[in-house]
């Protein structure tokens, strides 16, 4: 195992282990504290099980106030804090190390005050992405940002990753609908960035949270812009025979002047997959697909739908085939948002997640198969194709060693690909430690160094969330 | 006035490189249109010779330019193949009485953005990838050209409106909207200011996707009060939500519908903030503030008699304040209010642009401040 | 996920079929959020997730069970939820039950703890011996006060709170009125608990039935079907029980006269149609096993298959409760609703109507404090759509979520009779 490295564990907070746990033992309630091992084990990884590591203690605090004290205390011992939301990073972002304590925010879950007029709505950052829309969706609103992984995932997780989802090409990502946070720092102390007023002045001290990967603080409350939702929505489902076809199509809408709110991109293999679980009646007999869905009023959704179909019928479509429901409207996008999970009943899987500029869509696609077939391995694709951000699903048997390794270069070489034709490293999972020691692909020594000397503003001794983002060489520290 | 024309990135690093040791201050200008120029600087580095559209991707809707380019030049390459910036930048040269060129790099540099901010976000929303030349004299990339990339730290987010404090911009990249086929704005006459805020508040609730919510009072002028809701898209669509919003606030009257030039011209106004340009009114400030504290405000200004202006549904007011006021009342109770009001015009000398009540957050911005700038020599003063 | 047996572990077939199912879970987390114990803790813990790796921990090392590992699977109602949201087809009620198995036979729990489970084991799936303890109970509640304060006695204490007012008398459902055209033929799990409690639920399904022509075989009594004892950890009670049911009904089945074996409580459906993966490995039940579990129906499934006459609309409003049992276990959703609303009635959904009401088996006995967490938070969900009544498949729903409202609280069948023609069911009074 463990291709990636972690910092060594500092032997001499491994050694003031017992003293270190029982000054927090008498910071806060004893339900709030973890330190049996076999206990301490369930938040030894994230989704990204292939590397783990068990935590000196787990904290489960209930209030800002309480994640103000453990981190004033950690700082002043000397202790590694890795903040954790519910642990469904899928780059690694949320697994511990052996001399760091983990703050999980899920007890935090209140949503705290909802401003119809100003369309936000206050909540305490451990509370599901999920839940947000379904506290003001009484009120006929929602919360954009979709992840996959919305059920389960918290806000502050999707603030610290920057989370994107199927909808985000219409209404952005994280960082778009986030006007407020509550962060405590390093050292305790607890600020408020942004607010419920837009484009606060100053520097964007909230926009570099958003993305920071739980290196700047703990995020334990948000401010959250809420849309009011469309009269209607209808997701279509477009088959082509090939890849290419479906991308030169998303390409042509986009030239068209439209954006509908969403278009995800699955391959055969990831059709076949998600179609065994949802029963969403995905077209079985096509090489691509695309789920395209508009908003609006039954007019204006028919009206825009015979814009987009015309525009695939010029792109060789061959299977259309409409919601005509809201069950099915549900199981099209069930069937979707459970594409890795539902990979999971196949094969283990890496997700890669970087993101192209669209045109070299048919391009990557293909290269992407030839480099996992190199491998000896078969790749199945989900992705967001309207923005370029693609999630091929490495396949592989993580029982054998040599299989995960060559797993990974595939993955390496895939986001070494994404870089070369001007895309990036990630486009909504984080770096984490994954994506970590190929920083240098896509940043200079110096670039890196000027992100490095901004961690430092906020956490100078490397304490929060230590082995991630930044490869472990050529660390810059303050002198 | 300018001391030096950088024609690119590398030359304009070898000079910040030769400024920061022989301990020069460098003031950076666009087309300073914003009425900024720096001020107590030894040098003046104006982008003018970074000018030019880097690359231009219809179908991946991103388009990347120099950060000199002038903004029109920009805007009509997209208008050539219907795309546009969303945010809308708004131009200052009517309210500063400036002339010149508005520049790309200057509308990131300082989040400039209009009335579809409030649908479409504001101009940090849509940067997506910058160059800049640091203190240091390194050239410094953050983001890109594609439109979700969560690599490394968001420097972009913070270069955005930091108002070349950091750095001098050289390249950004934007990701675009396409023009929409019709734009449709309905206008309610006669509306007092708190009726506005209520319409606007609950338009912007209604599935009928508001572009843009404006409010200008009356101002004693032949008009009266305008409450202006726009829409944008498919012609049948923008047809039917102009019924729908009609309807649903028919107790406020039968909107009228505005279109074309007239209606360009009506949000020109908004958008730059026109009915202030008279220098009678010594002090404009532009507050940013929640919606539903916005009545507040209003009510506290119509009691000084104050002239207002209302963009983003409430989110944003403009007020012209006398040659008299006290300035620093006006700060306090906006603050209060959870807002913040920023001095755009005015006779006397505004201090730090970006002076934080908060010292902690105030020691985190010129903590980066320093981590961009260690001899401090961008546009000293700001923070 | 990766995993890590010693080869020679996987020679036993459930160590195997666990670690089939360990490899099949990606740990995404999912599960997490549809979690009754998760919801109410935040602690991975105490969530499918967390539960899945330290029941790995402990299988994969070989390891005796930790007082904390049992702890947090204690805690684990068995509502099956998970399964429902894994996408990933995580078998987490088989890997449950071999952690309960592992747990019985490695852990020696505290006194009272085993106490109590022995006594709960040996009562409830006896009706005649839970019948005489009721009696007692009754005359136990005044002492509850004092018992709470013993060992162990917060769980007395919970025990005698559900202990019903008012036995009712237990007749054994006799056929009548078998029409005259015979449609079909089944037969019907007497159960146990339920008997003693309801035994109106399974009188009203006898006289439904035989109205649409459908006889009931007079089989054997089966007595248990072995899902209280099978969920606490009592393997081998479980399969003695799973095998004198498969008996009674096997001279039937082998002559081809059953059409079906008709469960009215879904917590003993789930079970009587594991029953086939339960007995996989024994050579002289496996295949018979298998018959049973294929044959087994709840009660709304099989009518569903009938063709109900549709109602005259009626005014009552129900609030549909789908026990865990129904709508996790068993997967059904629709078919129950469906009938309601067919025989007139307007049929609301519960919001937050996947979490767990906190009646699970025994869990209410032997984890008051999560079960009367759940109830509450349930009937608040169940307040909110203001019904007149509550419909539910399950008999231990029934007496969790009535001992916190006033609400009349109704099995699907009762209500579907009395619509049909027979009497109106005693709580409407
Ligand atoms: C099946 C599956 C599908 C997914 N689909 C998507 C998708 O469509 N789009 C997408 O963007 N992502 C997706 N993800 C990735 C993941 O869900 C997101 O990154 C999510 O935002 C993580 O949230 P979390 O609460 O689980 O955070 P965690 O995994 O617990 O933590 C993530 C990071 O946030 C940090 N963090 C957590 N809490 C805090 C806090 N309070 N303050 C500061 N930092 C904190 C952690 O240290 C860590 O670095 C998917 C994951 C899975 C398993
Ligand atoms: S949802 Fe399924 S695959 Fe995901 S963690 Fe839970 S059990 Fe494992
Ligand atoms: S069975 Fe229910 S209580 Fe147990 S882990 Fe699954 S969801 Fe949680």
């Amino acid at each position: 195992m463990t291709a990636i490295a972690f910092a060594q564990p500092d032997a001499a907070i491994l050694a003031r282990r017992d003293a270190i746990v029982a000054g927090l033992a008498a910071l806060v309630p004893s339900d709030v504290l973890i330190t049996n091992p076999d206990e301490c084990r369930a938040y030894e990884t994230d989704a990204f099980t292939a590397y783990r590591r068990m935590p000196m203690a787990v904290l489960l605090p209930r209030s800002t106030q309480e994640v103000a004290a453990i981190m004033a205390f950690c700082q002043e011992q000397g202790v590694n804090v890795v903040a954790r939301g519910a642990g469904t990073s899928l780059a690694g972002g949320a697994i511990p190390q052996e001399d760091a304590v983990v703050i999980g925010v899920s007890r935090l879950n209140r949503v705290l005050e909802f401003d119809r007029p100003n369309r936000t709505l206050k909540v305490e950052a451990g509370i599901t992405n999920l839940a947000v829309s379904a506290a003001v969706a009484p009120d006929g609103f929602f919360y954009a940002p979709d992840p996959s992984s919305q059920l389960a995932c918290t806000i502050a997780g999707n603030i610290a990753m920057n989370s994107g989802g199927a909808h985000c090409l219409k209404y952005g990502v994280t960082t778009n609908n986030v006007l407020g946070a509550t962060v405590v720092l390093a050292d305790g102390s607890i600020v408020e960035l942004g607010g419920d007023a837009m484009d606060m002045p100053g520097l964007d001290l909230l926009g570099l949270i958003v993305g920071s990967e739980g290196q700047l603080g703990i995020v334990t409350e948000a401010i959250l812009r809420v849309l009011p939702l469309a009269e209607g929505a209808r997701p279509v489902l477009f088959g082509f025979d090939t890849s290419e076809d479906a991308g030169a199509c998303v390409a042509a809408i986009i030239g068209a002047g439209i954006v509908p709110v969403a278009m995800e991109f699955m391959d055969k293999p990831a059709i076949e997959i998600c179609e065994a679980f949802a029963k969403a009646g995905y077209p079985l007999d096509v090489g691509a697909m695309l789920i395209i869905e508009v908003e609006g009023s039954d007019d204006e959704i028919d009206f825009t739908l015979q814009k987009i179909v015309e525009i695939a019928n010029g792109h060789g479509v061959k299977v259309i085939k409409q919601s005509r429901s809201a069950t099915e409207t549900a199981q099209i996008w069930k069937g979707r948002k459970s594409a890795f999970g539902a990979t999971g009943r196949i094969a283990d899987y890496l997700c890669m997640d970087g993101t192209i500029p669209t045109s070299q869509l048919p391009y990557v696609l293909k290269r992407m198969s030839e480099i996992v077939a190199g491998y000896g391995l078969r790749v199945a694709n989900v992705f967001h194709a309207g923005d370029g951000n693609l999630h091929p699903l490495i396949l592989f048997n993580a029982n054998d060693p040599e299989e995960l390794a060559k797993a990974e270069m595939a993955g390496a070489d895939i986001l070494t690909l994404c870089v070369e034709v001007g895309g990036c490293l990630t486009g909504e999972h984080g770096v984490g430690i994954e994506k970590r020691d190929l920083m240098p692909k896509q940043f200079t020594r110096e670039e890196l160094d000027q992100q490095m000397r901004v961690r430092a503003v906020f956490d100078p001794q490397w304490r929060l969330n230590p082995s991630k983002v930044f490869p472990l060489e050529n660390r810059w520290m303050p002198q | 006035m300018t001391d030096f024309i950088p024609l690119s990135a590398p030359e304009l690093a070898q000079y910040v490189r030769q400024a920061s040791a022989t301990g020069e201050t460098l003031g950076v200008i666009g087309g300073g249109t914003r009425g900024l120029a720096p001020k107590d600087v030894s040098q003046i580095v104006s982008t003018s010779g970074l000018s030019g559209i880097t690359f231009y991707e219809p179908s991946e809707m991103v388009i990347g330019a120099r950060a000199g380019t002038p903004l029109t030049d920009v805007e009509q390459a997209l208008a050539d193949k219907g795309q546009m910036l969303a945010f809308e930048p708004m131009d200052h040269r009517p309210l500063m009485a400036t002339r010149g060129q508005p520049t790309i790099g200057a509308v990131a540099a300082c989040n400039i953005s209009g009335p579809r901010r409030v649908s479409a976000g504001a101009a940090r929303d849509h940067l997506i990838g910058i160059e800049m030349v640091n203190g240091r004299g390194e050239i410094i990339r953050s983001g890109g050209r594609v439109m979700k990339n969560v690599t490394g730290l968001d420097l972009v987010k913070l270069n955005a409106g930091a108002q070349g404090s950091l750095g001098i911009l050289t390249e950004v990249i934007f990701k675009l909207m396409p023009i929409r086929e019709q734009s449709l704005t309905l206008c309610w006459h006669g509306l007092d200011e708190a009726d506005a805020i209520a319409l606007m508040g609950e338009a912007m609730g209604t599935p009928f996707e508001i572009d843009a919510a404006a409010h200008i009072p009356d101002y004693g002028e032949e008009q009266g009060a305008r409450t202006l809701l726009r829409l944008e898209g498919f012609a049948p669509s923008c047809t039917y939500r102009f019924k729908q919003l009609a309807r649903l606030f028919s107790h406020h009257g039968q909107p009228e519908k505005i279109e074309g030039e007239k209606a360009r011209a009506l949000w020109r106004m908004v958008a730059n903030a026109e009915p202030f340009t008279s220098p009678d009114f010594a002090h404009v400030l532009r507050v940013h503030i929640a919606v539903s504290k916005a009545p507040r405000l209003l009510e506290y200004a119509s009691g000084w008699g104050v002239r207002t202006l209302i963009d983003w549904s409430g989110g944003l007011i403009w007020l012209g304040l006398e040659p008299d006021t006290d300035i620093a009342q006006w700060r306090q109770q906006i603050a209060a209010l959870g807002g913040h009001a920023r001095l755009v015009r005015s006779s006397q000398v505004p201090g730090p642009a970006f002076a934080s009540p908060d010292e902690k957050i105030a020691g985190l911005m010129s903590g980066i401040k320093h981590a961009f700038d260690p001899a401090g020599i961008f546009n000293p003063g700001i923070l | 996920m990766q995993t890590q047996f010693a080869p020679e572990r996987l020679a036993d077939s459930q160590m195997a079929e666990s670690e089939k199912i360990l490899r099949s879970c990606v740990h995404c987390g999912f599960c997490t959020a549809t979690c009754p114990t998760y919801l109410l803790e935040g602690d991975e813990l105490d969530s499918p997730r967390g539960r899945i790796y330290l029941i790995k921990d402990m299988l994969e090392n070989d390891k005796p069970a930790s007082a904390d590992v049992v702890k947090h699977v204690d805690r684990c109602l068995s509502c099956l939820s998970c399964m429902t949201t894994c996408p990933s087809g995580v078998h987490y009620m088989h890997l449950v039950d071999h952690a309960r198995a592992h747990i019985e036979k490695t852990y020696r729990r505290p006194l009272a703890d085993r106490f109590i489970r022995a006594v709960l084991a040996a009562i409830l799936p006896y009706p005649n011996r839970f019948r005489a303890a009721l009696a007692l109970g009754r005359l136990g509640q005044p002492l509850a006060p004092v018992l709470a304060k013993l060992p162990g006695g917060e769980r007395l204490k919970s025990m005698l709170a559900l202990v019903p007012q008012k036995l009712p008398r237990a007749p054994k459902p006799t056929q009548q009125n078998l029409a005259a055209a015979k449609k079909g033929r089944v037969a019907l799990l007497a159960g146990c608990a339920q008997q003693v409690l309801d035994p109106e639920i399974n009188a009203a399904t006898t006289r439904l039935l035989n109205r649409l022509g459908i006889e009931i075989a007079d089989t054997k009594d089966t007595g248990c079907c072995g899902a209280l004892v099978h969920h606490m950890g009592k393997e081998h009670q479980g399969h003695v029980a799973a095998k004198r049911a498969i008996d009674a009904w096997w001279p039937e089945i082998e002559a081809g006269k059953l059409d079906a074996i008709i469960i009215t409580a879904s917590g003993c459906g789930t079970t009587i149609k594991d029953y086939g993966f339960m007995l996989r490995d024994d050579p002289d039940y496996a295949h018979k096993a298998k018959a049973v579990s294929e044959l087994a129906l709840d009660i709304t499934q099989y009518l569903a298959t009938l063709d109900l006459p549709k109602g005259e609309p009626r005014e009552e409003v129900i609030a549909y409760h789908s026990a865990c049992s129904m709508q996790h276990g068993q997967q059904i959703r629709d078919e129950p609703k469906n009938l309601l609303k067919t025989a007139g009635f307007t049929v609301k959904d519960v919001p937050e109507g996947h979490i767990c009401c906190g009646s699970a088996g025994t869990y209410n006995i032997l984890q008051p404090g999560f079960a009367t967490r759940l109830r509450d938070r349930k009937v608040k969900n169940i307040e909110r759509v203001a019904p007149d009544l509550i419909a539910t498949g399950n008999i231990g729903c029934m007496t969790q979520i009535g001992t916190g409202t006033d609400i009349p609280i109704i099995h699907t069948i009762q209500v579907l009779d009395w619509a049909y023609g027979g009497p109106k069911p005693a709580a409407l009074g």
